[in-house]
């Protein structure tokens, strides 16, 4: 297994990260949406605090994502017009910024409202603001605008990723697939 | 009422007793300076501590150091007015799981009797909290001064002992059961009785000859 990148394949690193936070914003949406309708009850508070958790979690594996990246030589593009090329630099940087807006945005809306914030019951982090109606809505905004540009912009990620493997029959979707069979 | 049992157990002869036993007045009145004053509490949420303010309160407060017989504190707290720094909290609070202030829009702490102990005045009183009552000792502290004087004071409560937050909310690691009630009052001395506190009919008609 290849831990690091190389000019064809993206490492098993990298690899992780992509689809072990794919997973977990694919459950962490659904559970965002579905909290704000609950009943005001501990049962609500439970699962804000599991929205949260998981969103923190997002956050640190975010910054350490960035990190290894930044130490990363990537795969080279296959062949494109330049325009793709842009297309897709442009999709990655707004993937990245968003990776830090939304948990950052969650994270002061939390703090806006006054509330607590608890990784898994294990650590109590500090509020970015104090308590403020007008922060809180701002913050809630941005929230909510990031999460659907967010699911915007992975749907073109995917779409192209789709595009180079049926149309093109490049080797961009499989430098980030597991490999099938024997791995090396 | 009934616990104390050197007293008689009717109010109404309780204090016509203290008043034939005291001709001259009751302990002197106090007024609350609001701007100086705080009453509050901390508690924790997941883990972490919140405080909240009590905004709106009135304190009937009567009070010398050598005649505890005759001195009482007797506070009453629009439970609306807590304020926890959190709109959204402060909004739980007043629903039926925890103050359930369309029913209980007051709560109450009255002394029933102040003793003098080697640490300082304890006050036994009667809380009142969503209509549940609790006889708990409260110790404090009264520095008088030139212009009147200051009360503090500081008490731990358990909020299930008055159903705050029962059934799904008892559980501690939500919202803790350890509740510290905090007090600073500044006083000054009143020159006619706080007309706000509600009085019970007997103390108000006996009051009266007192004063003259």
């Amino acid at each position: 297994m290849q831990v690091r990148s190389t000019p064809s394949r993206w490492g098993a690193v990298t690899r992780l990260f992509h689809w072990g936070m794919l997973l977990l914003i694919g459950a962490i949406i659904p559970v965002g949406i579905y909290m704000t309708d609950l009943p005001l009850g501990p049962a609500k508070l439970r699962v804000y605090a599991l929205h949260k958790s998981i969103g923190l979690t997002l956050l640190g594996l975010a910054a350490l994502r960035l990190l290894w990246r930044l130490g990363e030589r990537r795969p080279a593009l296959p062949p494109m017009p330049a325009w793709q090329g842009r297309a897709a630099a442009a999709t990655h940087v707004l993937l990245y910024v968003l990776m830090f807006v939304i948990p950052l945005s969650g994270w002061l809306y939390n703090s806006a409202a006054g509330f607590p914030l608890q990784w898994f019951h294990l650590v109590n982090l500090p509020a970015l603001a104090a308590a403020d109606p007008g922060l809180k809505a701002l913050a809630k905004e941005a929230h909510v605008t990031g999460v659907v540009t967010l699911i915007a912009i992975v749907a073109l990620h995917a779409a192209a990723a789709l595009k180079h493997h049926f149309v093109d029959h490049d080797g961009t979707l499989q430098a980030m697939l597991p490999r099938i069979g024997a791995g090396s | 009422m009934t616990t104390d049992l050197r007293r008689p157990a009717a109010p109404a002869v309780l204090a016509l007793a203290i008043l034939a036993a005291t001709p001259v007045a009751a302990a002197p009145r106090y007024a609350v300076v609001p701007a100086q004053s705080s009453l509050g509490f901390s508690a924790t949420q997941q883990g972490e501590k919140f405080t909240g303010a009590i905004r709106d309160f009135d304190a009937r407060i009567e009070y010398a150091a050598d005649d505890l017989r005759s001195s009482v504190l007797d506070v009453t707290i629009r439970v609306k007015s807590i304020d926890t720094k959190s709109p959204d909290r402060d909004q739980a609070l007043v629903t039926a799981d925890w103050f359930d202030v369309a029913k209980f829009p007051t709560a109450t702490f009255r002394t029933v009797a102040i003793r003098a102990t080697p640490s300082g005045p304890v006050g036994d009183a009667d809380l009142t909290i969503k209509g549940r009552t609790k006889r708990i000792a409260f110790p404090f502290t009264w520095k008088a001064g030139a212009a009147g004087a200051t009360l503090d004071a500081q008490v731990t409560l358990d909020r299930l002992d008055f159903g705050l937050g029962a059934g799904d909310w008892a559980d501690e690691s939500m919202v803790g059961r350890r509740v510290d009630v905090v007090v600073h009052l500044t006083l000054t001395p009143a020159a006619a009785p706080a007309p706000a506190a509600p009085i019970p009919p007997a103390a108000k008609s006996t009051a009266k000859p007192a004063r003259t």
